[in-house]
């Protein structure tokens, strides 16, 4: 046993060394902190807004960096969607790798479980992608969580305004993932279609890696629903996608942004055709200059063949746009200090002509949300191809 | 692991918060010391009785949440919150054993999968109560220094436990069946009973573990406790030793460390994460408490506790109780019983009496189905007719372990040591017997327990002495060589004082001298008003000269019954055995 | 709807049957299993995709190179994973095998990529409708494909001399010997095997549900159950235990709930254990002393 415990303190001692490193280098750089899962069943989440973050982290320091010639370094940490392992990798990047802000992942209970942690160590968590709706409105003071995603509330509203008013349909049917995004729209949705007086005819949920969905979607047919709206990612959108061809059932389909991956349309032939879905940015189309220098960059830096080929464009699109703000931040608040980054965060005095929009004081003590339903736009697929519909 | 290993882990443990104010630290110290706590518990499961479970993140979850809604809900000071974690684990716990318990190996490591993702999908499902998916936040929590205490103290009293555990009645009980259930049943230990015991003692310590995950965390949702929970806890308790009382403690820490170490290798990590875990399950086959410990063995004990055994008190001379005076003729009667397997006649109309302190000899070709008769006799085999009667009483039916209670002992055909105990130990839980008395005080380990304790290795003592044993007292049971092992098992048998002893071929193996001392010692034992003994043997020589009647089996049925002077002269029996007419 | 449940529930349940017959397969000859075969069957449809979407080989080559290298992973978990432990009391290779799953998802996430990849087939395009109830033509192949090598691992199992060898390592590995019988080849040959099927299960699954390298988890541990419930001895008893599983989950997402499937299925696992312990058509093995 004596030499167990001296190697447990060998781990313990080369556990701390690389913080003492670090602290002794000149032009020290500042670094962003990711946590997501880069691996299991949500990896390719994880992978794009690692994308996102790395182009803009390489865009900021060939100019010079921030806080005149510190450079940004990006340290990820894979979190595999678990909140525990969240709550260590918070506490790890924080304390040993001293980094001066953070990235969220997809997993909304391990943001939830995360927001503890920011709170106790004063340091800024920007979410790049999951959107329950209570990481953000958490009732800290002063809260240390930003998020550059949708927020399911807002997303919505801006569904249901979309199937009573556009679609003029009244009897919609939930397909929802059996997971908390799942849930956080379940009660989003049955806000807002309560609010125009209308009920769900039927909530059905599926599990990650279900492989047949046509027993919800029939119960959903016999409960008479003349639309779906889907809360799903690509994999299982694609499977609901299938079996709703298999059943016979021709009916519109209403989705969250979840199946905005290219490979969608991949996984779904032209099955796809005339879902239509949230967005907040997409790189099919016309871009603007910045939405060109990130494709060239993906097709440069990671061999993506073109916008049909790019994984899961919200989480690199809101990531881009998350780090150029925290970098703006870092600038005006004069330092890499977590508080101070944080009040600068809420008080940006500068524009940011953004991939997504143009922001003008995106945060505010009371918004945290940089995006709003106003900044959503309604899209369809057409031909593995996502086409923008007429505006409202 | 020695006290010196032990003080130097409390030493550096005490020593942590004054070293570090880093919380990612003090919170790796916190999950180190959540995850010994359930191993601890996984250890009395898997390392003591030999069960596995891939469902012990469900009792992880119900602690977890019974604490999360009991300091929400009810808003209960956190001790009541974490005894109300403890109460429903193991409440759940025992209610999953009773029917987990049925099965064995690979169905049941189905039943404790099956039974984990059942409580992972009701935490989702059950949305009004758990919150659903997003689970529940806000739980008041601990501060991170306060929580290091409160779990470093809580998983030391746990491993306390479990070391005060293994060296009980109830720890050597539970050894015992991991070994051969067999065997201990034939002691009269319940081995239902004793895995019962033990999966809600691990069940108890898992919730326990939940409830301060929760104060640690203040938030809780089901992605915490997935099958891949389950899996974690197993790996951690056999990479640091089944069955080692430090094992969980260091399987804890290389499991939470290790991952740590790769942390910075992203897309690599878990693929090594899987390599060091198979390379690791090649050179610590017994974990890594067993590659530093397990050698520098045998220890000098043994020298050592034989002069003690001979310098102790010679307690009472062992024998039966002594039998009362409205005792019927026959101890044993085994009234025209019959059983066949899968259509073959394997026993038929066989009668049988013993009376008490006779010696009774069952003789016969192979397959004749002498070692079926004692098997019947036993209950390990249910007589498809006919009845057995032990002192007037029918005990057709029963279960081993009740019949061993009523003063019926065995050995087995092929000897059936413990292997996981010392030869003391072995023999020491045939005099307790289904005596394993509280198991609190085994828990706690407190005086009364201890006291019993050396009485028990006393006895056990003078039990080895008598069959030539006492010198290897220490040593393990598997360590033994074949003809000691057969000793053994009869010192063993002979401990739980019983009426009636059933010995299946107790000669094969051994040789010309180690033959005689057991005729020997068979007869003195019958001088001491000892049990009476039925006896299967194949050595003629043996059989005349110590038994007082002899049962002759062929072909399932009794040819012959008499003498040993009638049996040897009888036509039928020598047909059977040459094979020619008389 | 009750048609359509039920041949979706078919389909589902074949799946299950066919990968949990790999399990089978080594247990009657070793008493060990790969744990992580689900794992395998992600590893065919991975190679199987790489060949003939990324590489674009033709369907049968591509196929049959799978499966050889298919049985390749299996000599491989078994030489590195299961023989070191093999009939050592120690449940190590449970362990072990679980840690070649890790290490063969994370290879794949490597190599192949992290985010799910569709398989074109000719029999997933277009839906057949019947009478209300619709099935995608690939649906029908796995069950007949899976009956059918069910059937023939029956066969080769426990009509042929060579099955009964296989068979009699695992009642007495001794005795086996003595016999004349090369275990340690009998046992890498069962492995080989029980990876080919998963291979099958693999290319046949890929068309209808995306290839992963996360595939592979959940419909290894719904085979495993069924295995277990069918009785890990008796083939018959694992294709009954597997339809029946797939037409129960399909009728009980549809007439109860899709929350109320995994606890229903699984509950009905255990009832079944304690009912009888060895699964539906396991039979004891007698009890030595």
């Amino acid at each position: 046993m004596r030499r167990s415990v001296h190697t447990l303190l060998l781990i313990l001692a080369a556990l701390a060394v690389p913080a003492v490193m670090v602290s002794a280098q000149s032009k020290e750089p500042v670094k962003i902190g990711l946590t997501a899962a880069v691996s299991g069943g949500s990896a390719a989440s994880g992978e794009a807004i690692k994308r996102g973050l790395e182009i803009a982290i390489e865009e900021i320091n060939a100019k010079g960096g921030v806080l005149s010639g510190r450079p940004l370094r990006l340290v990820v940490r894979d979190d595999e969607g678990q909140p525990a392992k969240g709550v260590t990798i918070a506490r790890e990047l924080v304390e040993r790798e001293k980094v001066t802000a953070v990235f969220g992942g997809l997993h909304t209970p391990v943001a939830l479980a995360q927001v503890a942690v920011w709170q106790e160590l004063k340091t800024p968590y920007m979410g790049a992608w999951a959107a329950g709706t209570n990481i953000t409105r958490n009732g800290q003071t002063p809260n240390y969580v930003f998020r550059v995603s949708a927020n399911d509330d807002d997303a919505d509203k801006f569904l249901t305004r979309y199937a009573t008013d556009v679609l003029r349909k009244g009897k919609p049917g939930l397909l929802l993932e059996n997971t908390s995004w799942g849930q956080s729209n379940e009660a989003g949705l049955t806000k807002w279609l309560g609010a125009k007086g209308i009920k769900a005819v039927g909530i059905e949920k599926f599990n990650w890696g279900d492989p047949d969905m046509s027993p919800q979607l029939l119960r959903l047919k016999g409960a008479g629903a003349d639309h779906v709206v889907l809360v799903a990612n690509a994999p299982e959108g694609a499977q609901v996608v299938k079996s709703r061809a298999k059943i016979g059932w021709e009916i519109p389909m209403v989705s969250h942004w979840g199946i905005s991956g290219g490979r969608f349309a991949e996984l779904t032939g032209d099955l796809s055709d005339g879902v239509a879905f949230l967005q907040t940015y997409s790189f099919f189309g016309k871009q603007n200059e910045r939405g060109e220098y990130v494709l060239k960059m993906l097709k440069e830096k990671y061999g993506v063949k073109g916008p049909e080929d790019v994984i899961a464009p919200v989480g690199t699109a809101n990531a881009y746009d998350g780090l150029h703000l925290m970098a703006m931040a870092i600038d005006q608040a004069g330092a890499a200090e977590g508080a101070k980054v944080r009040d600068a965060l809420e008080n940006l005095s500068t524009e940011y002509k953004g991939l997504i929009k143009t922001y003008r004081k995106p945060f505010t003590t009371e918004q945290h949300d940089a995006l709003n339903d106003a900044d959503y736009i309604m899209v369809v697929w057409k031909a593995g191809k996502i086409v923008p519909l007429a505006a409202k | 692991m020695g006290r010196i290993g032990w003080a130097l882990v409390a030493a550096a443990a005490l020593a942590l918060p004054a070293l570090t104010a880093n919380t990612y630290y003090l919170y790796l110290a916190c999950s180190i010391g959540l995850l010994t706590i359930v191993t601890a518990g996984l250890n009395v499961l898997a390392g003591f009785t030999g069960q596995i479970s891939l469902g012990h993140a469900g009792f992880y979850a119900l602690g977890a949440y019974a604490a999360g809604l009991a300091a929400t809900r009810l808003a209960a000071p956190r001790w009541v919150a974490a005894v109300a974690a403890v109460l429903l684990a193991a409440l759940v716990g025992a209610a999953v054993a009773s029917a987990a318990l049925r099965v064995s190996g690979p169905y049941l490591a189905m039943v404790t999968i099956a039974f984990g993702i059942i409580v992972e999908h009701v935490l989702v499902e059950w949305v009004s109560v758990t919150g659903g998916p997003g689970g529940i936040f806000n739980i008041p929590k601990l501060s991170v220094v306060g929580s290091y205490w409160l779990i470093a103290a809580v998983a030391a009293v746990a491993l306390w436990l479990t070391a005060n555990l293994r060296s009980s009645a109830w720890g050597r009980a539970m050894l015992a069946v991991k070994s051969s259930e067999v065997a201990a049943e034939s002691l009269g230990v319940s081995a239902y009973v004793v895995r019962i015991t033990a999966f809600t003692i691990s069940a108890a310590l898992a919730g326990l573990a939940g409830a301060l995950f929760t104060f640690l965390n203040g938030y809780i949702s089901p992605d915490s406790f997935t099958l891949q929970t389950s899996i974690v806890f197993l790996l951690a308790l056999l990479f640091g030793g089944l069955g080692s009382l430090a094992g969980p403690l260091a399987g804890a820490a290389a499991l939470t460390v290790l991952p740590e170490l790769l942390t910075g290798l992203t897309d690599y990590r878990l693929i090594l994460y899987g390599a060091l875990l198979l390379i690791s399950i090649y050179w610590l086959p017994a974990g890594v408490v067993g590659a530093i410990v397990g050698r520098g063995r045998p220890r000098a004990a043994a020298a050592e506790s034989a002069a003690e055994s001979i310098a102790a008190v010679e307690p009472a001379a062992p024998g039966p109780d002594a039998p009362s005076a409205s005792e019927p003729a026959a101890l044993l009667g085994v009234e025209r019983i019959g059983v066949s397997f899968g259509g073959v006649v394997a026993l038929n109309d066989v009668t049988l009496s013993v009376p008490p302190r006779h010696i009774v000899a069952v003789i016969g070709p192979n397959g004749a189905g002498k070692t079926t008769l004692l098997n019947l006799i036993t209950g390990y085999y249910r007589p498809d007719s006919g009845a057995v009667r032990l002192g007037g009483e029918a005990i057709t039916g029963l279960p081993p372990y009740a019949i061993a209670r009523r003063g019926v002992a065995r050995t087995f055909q092929t000897a059936q040591p413990f292997d996981a105990l010392t030869v003391v130990e072995n023999v020491m839980v045939g005099v307790a017997g289904a005596r394993l008395s509280g198991l609190t005080g085994a828990l706690l380990g407190l005086p009364g327990t201890r006291r019993r304790e050396s009485e028990l290795r006393l006895r056990a003592q003078t039990w080895l002495r008598m069959l030539g044993l006492a010198a290897r007292a220490e040593e393990p049971a598997a360590s033994l060589p074949a003809g000691l092992r057969r000793s053994l098992e009869i010192a063993r048998a002979l401990a739980t004082r019983p009426r009636l002893l059933l010995l299946d071929e107790p000669a094969a193996g051994l040789s010309p001298t180690e033959i005689e001392t057991l005729d020997r010692r068979l007869t003195a034992l019958r001088q001491q008003d000892g049990p009476a003994i039925v006896m299967v043997e194949h050595h003629m020589e043996l059989v005349m000269a110590i038994s007082d009647r002899i049962s002759v089996l062929d072909y399932g049925r009794v040819i012959a019954t008499g003498s040993p002077a009638a049996v040897r002269e009888n036509p039928a029996v020598i047909e059977a055995y040459l094979g020619v007419p008389a | 709807m009750l048609v359509q449940l039920l041949v979706t529930g078919l389909a589902l349940g074949s799946m299950y049957g066919l990968v949990a017959l790999g399990y089978h397969i080594t247990w009657a000859t070793s008493r060990t299993m790969n744990f992580s075969q689900g794992h395998a069957v992600m590893v065919g449809a991975v190679i199987a995709w790489a060949l003939v979407v990324a590489l674009g080989w033709p369907l049968s080559v591509g196929v049959l190179v799978t499966l050889v290298a298919l049985a390749g992973f299996g000599i491989l978990v078994e030489r590195v994973a299961v023989r070191p432990f093999f009939r050592a009391a120690s449940p190590a290779w449970l362990l072990s095998t679980i840690a070649c799953g890790i290490i063969a998802e994370n290879v794949a996430q490597l190599l192949f990529g992290k985010d799910a990849r569709a398989f074109p087939s000719a029999l997933t395009q277009r839906p057949i409708l019947v009478g209300g109830a619709g099935f995608y033509p690939q649906e029908v192949l796995v069950p007949v494909v899976g009956l059918a090598l069910m059937a023939l691992v029956q066969v080769l199992y426990h009509r042929s001399p060579y099955g009964r060898q296989l068979k009699a390592v695992a009642w007495n590995a001794e005795a086996a010997g003595l016999m004349g019988i090369h275990i340690e080849r009998a046992v890498m040959a069962a492995y080989a095997l029980s990876a080919v099927l998963a291979g099958i299960a693999g290319v046949l699954l890929a068309p209808l549900l995306n290839v992963a390298p996360t595939m592979g988890t959940i419909i290894g541990l719904k085979a495993f159950a069924v295995a277990i419930i069918g009785g890990l001895g008796s083939a018959p008893g694992i294709v009954i235990a597997g339809l029946g599983y797939g037409v129960l989950e399909a009728f009980v997402a549809g007439y109860v709930s899709t929350g109320a499937r995994e606890i229903v299925g699984f509950a009905l696992v255990i009832a079944v254990l304690v009912a009888r312990p060895l699964g539906l058509l396991g039979e004891p093995p007698a009890r030595r002393l």
